[in-house]
């Protein structure tokens, strides 16, 4: 037996039924992220890949197949702290200030937020926001405001961390910088990653392997390893073995 | 397309429960008759309703007509200049906030014929529609304005051409809220004096003769008229956007606030916004010309109520009236926001049964509530429960479609967060909910200020013979003017104060927390 560790979606299918129509968010959906890896999730709008994210956090129930944390059901492993969780707008709560948004996965899996002072603290200045712990949201920019839906999704030290296009609201500089530092917290925790993209640069960045997705049907049409040695430089993005990947990649996406 | 099925659905099971519940004298042995019933009544008495329903909708349709003209002029004249929406930002508010029956007297004693009914169903429209195109001209699209302005426009040309064109959606659903406004504003004014027709006159003569079926029929062709009003607008608001826009009871937006100037400026401002409303009033008295003896100038009440020989007993029954109307206001606001909070929050527990609400809610929205008062006399009789039930209606409703629109507001990502980890309903309403809706309640609770008071003097006024609005219909027998004028400005500056006193709590509070005020 393989260590169930990581992450395991297998046999997956969603069916949406709408308004006078029904939509097939995921046939057949398999997808093994081992322990400690990066993987990113790339495809068109619309694809099923939010919906794969959301089942895989049992925030979704899927009509069949089976989604294992660390070899638990999602709801378990989410109640024990660990998992972490990012969405695609940061999902600050704009009353809270920097400090008691990260608090927020601690207050609800009942960790007590005295005891764990010194480790929200550790995250805030992990994603390099030392100072602006009491900011609301509101008085922060873009890019600190996704630090701090990262810093949030450390905080309980999981094992699995879930990101559903934590930077789709940045720009392309603002992105890169974040990929960088994402990178190097990640390395740091050790945790199991799994990435939801719409970037092919970003996914292959960062990622170890890339899974393609389709749409209608949702479905994963071919997963794609990314060789490159970590730590990965920046200047990786500019390297010709990285645009032939992308290149690759993005056939894969438009065929 | 499933939602008007299921709201249909919903409101034949209220008919049903309503026949059978009536049929059967469930409610109040008898007060609650069955709804064929009432039908049959209203067919009884249909050669009484001609006169009394022309009278009602003469008197909203000229005052819609006249208040909505007024408040055209009055916004495109605020947008167009701030400063003048700085200055008459005390008279907007007070116009916002007064109990339409506290001066419904004074009206009745000023004017004559259908004018009082005309002027309170003009006021109950004006707020609305001013607001709505003060929003409709300053949202209306930068582009477009700077390209007439490139041509050469002149700023009136602007207005004309694109500010005015564009506002129009926003105005016409200002239109579709003050529809039902006039209906209620003039049968008010009705209960509040005058006249052998009207609806309202019809109620209250209806009141005394115990009989359930006729006053429930009368309500029914009121909240009909309203109903209809509401929806001849939203039809032409749907042409004109294309789609209907929810109902939304705007509260306040527009009243100016207060830019940085200097402080001198400042006291200026305000010395002007404060007295602007006394020197209408004033005015109001001049031009009417009615003698003094009946009608009190500013002057006139300071001077009955601090230095003439009577002020010592006119003080002591004023007082025991606010000792009585005060608590229970705030107990049924309390009660009926409370509530209101509590079932728009529950919303994340059981989204079904709210969302089932939701219509009924919304129907309420067009339906002069406090007007049909009598029918809940019938109910529960003439003691301070009937006060403490009018009062929780009128603001329940109001109160619980702004909370639960602004919880709809609520990103998916926020409360998909808590959920993430495991949280619990209960956890997810403490971290996510309840704070999130907390610019709602303030919302609401400053929308339901006025109604609240204005619920308990009704309620006062026609049954229970206590508080300021005993005071009122009381002096009006007396012919008591001093008293008349007296709690008419009274309840109008306690509304106003109320209202103002939620204003500033908000305003603290939510900068506090970082939060923005909702509209
Ligand atoms: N709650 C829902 N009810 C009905 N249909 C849904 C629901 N959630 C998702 N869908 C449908 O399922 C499909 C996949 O949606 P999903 O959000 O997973 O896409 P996505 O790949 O994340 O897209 P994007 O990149 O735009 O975020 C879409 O067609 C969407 O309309
Ligand atoms: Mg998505």
């Amino acid at each position: 037996m393989p260590t169930p560790d990581g992450i395991s979606l297998s046999g997956v299918y969603k069916t949406f039924e709408g308004r006078g129509k029904t939509v097939e968010a995921l046939r057949d959906v398999a997808l093994k992220c081992p322990s400690a890896s990066f993987t990113a999730v790339i495809g068109p709008s619309g694809c099923g890949k939010s919906t794969a994210l959301r089942i895989a956090l049992g925030l979704e129930t899927a009509d069949a197949g089976e989604v294992l944390i660390n070899g638990e059901a999602p709801i378990v492993a989410a109640k024990s702290g660990k998992t972490g969780v990012a969405f695609q707008d940061s999902a600050l709560l704009p009353w809270r200030s920097v400090r008691r948004n990260v608090e927020v996965p601690l207050e609800v899996i009942g960790l007590s937020r005295k005891s764990h002072a010194a480790q929200v603290q550790a995250m805030i200045e992990l994603v390099g926001l030392k100072g602006f712990e009491n900011s609301l949201p509101g008085e922060l920019s873009g890019g600190m405001r996704q630090r701090v839906a990262i810093a949030r999704a450390l905080v309980t030290e999981p094992t699995v961390l879930f990101m559903d296009e934590p930077f789709g609201a940045l720009d392309q500089i603002l992105r890169r910088q974040m990929n960088v530092e994402l990178q190097r917290v990640w390395q740091k925790t050790g945790s199991t990653a799994l990435l939801v993209t719409h970037g092919i640069d970003e996914a292959i960045f960062l990622a170890d392997r890339v899974a393609v997705m389709h749409a209608n049907p949702g479905r994963i049409v071919e997963i794609i390893d990314v060789p490159f040695a970590r730590p990965r430089h920046p200047d990786l993005f500019s390297d010709p073995a990285f645009h032939a990947l992308t290149d690759r990649v993005a056939s894969v996406l438009h065929g | 397309m499933a939602r008007v099925p299921t709201g249909l659905r919903n409101f034949a099971i209220l008919l049903l429960i309503w026949e059978i519940a009536g049929r059967m004298d469930l409610v109040a042995s008898g007060a609650l008759p069955g709804f064929s019933e009432i039908l049959i009544r209203l067919w009884e008495d249909r050669a009484d309703y001609p006169r009394h329903i022309w009278a009602t909708l003469y008197a909203s349709g000229v005052g819609f007509l006249i208040g909505n003209a007024i408040a055209l002029i009055a916004g495109v004249a605020f947008a167009m200049s701030p400063t003048l929406l700085r200055i008459f930002r005390g008279v907007n508010i007070a116009v916002f906030a007064l109990p339409p029956i506290a001066i419904a007297p004074i009206l009745v004693l000023t004017l004559s014929d259908m004018a009082p009914r005309i002027v309170l169903a003009a006021l109950a429209v004006y707020f609305v529609t001013m607001t709505a195109t003060v929003i409709g001209i300053s949202q209306s699209d930068n582009r477009a304005s700077d390209l007439v302005k490139a041509y050469g426009g002149s700023r009136w040309r602007i207005l004309w051409l694109v500010q005015l064109r564009s506002a129009l959606p926003t105005i016409t659903t200002g239109f579709q809220i003050a529809a039902p406004n006039a209906v209620l504003g003039a049968i008010l004014a009705e209960f509040g004096g005058g006249g052998r027709w009207g609806l309202g006159t019809y109620l209250l003569g209806s009141l005394g003769r115990g009989e359930p079926d006729r006053l429930w029929g009368i309500g029914l062709i009121a909240t009909a008229i309203a109903g209809l009003g509401y929806l001849f607008f939203a039809l032409i608001s749907r042409r004109l956007l294309g789609a209907t826009r929810a109902v939304t009871l705007n509260t306040a937006t527009p009243l100016g606030d207060a830019v940085s100037a200097s402080p001198f400026k400042r006291v200026l401002m305000l010395m002007g916004i404060v007295s602007l409303p006394f020197l209408l009033w004033w005015a109001f008295i001049v031009l009417t010309g009615v003698p003094a003896m009946i009608a009190k100038t500013p002057f006139g009440v300071i001077d009955y109520l601090l230095f003439a020989k009577t002020a010592p007993v006119a003080q002591e029954k004023l007082l025991q009236a606010l000792s009585e109307t005060l608590p229970i206001t705030f107990a049924g606001m309390a009660a009926g926001i409370g509530f209101a909070f509590l079932l728009a929050i529950s919303t994340r527990l059981f989204p079904n049964a709210i969302r089932a609400f939701m219509p009924v809610a919304l129907v309420t929205q067009t339906m002069p509530l406090v007007a049909l008062t009598p029918l809940l006399v019938l109910i529960f009789g003439r003691g301070t429960s009937l006060t403490l039930w009018v009062t929780i209606s009128v603001t329940f409703f109001p109160a619980f479609v702004t909370l639960a629109q602004g919880i709809a507001l609520v990103p998916r990502s926020a409360q998909d967060l808590p959920r993430a980890y495991g949280a619990s309903a209960w956890q997810e309403m403490r971290i996510v909910t309840i704070p999130a809706s907390l610019p709602y309640l303030f919302a609401a609770t400053r929308l339901t200020v006025p109604r609240a008071l204005l619920g308990v003097m009704i309620a006062e006024w026609l049954a229970t013979g206590r508080g300021l609005g005993n005071l009122l219909n009381q002096s009006r027998g007396y012919l008591d003017f001093g008293m008349i004028w007296t709690v008419a400005f009274v309840s109008v500056l306690l509304s106003v104060v109320l209202y103002q006193l939620v204003v500033a709590i908000e305003r603290k509070v939510l900068r506090r927390l970082g939060m923005q005020t909702a509209e």
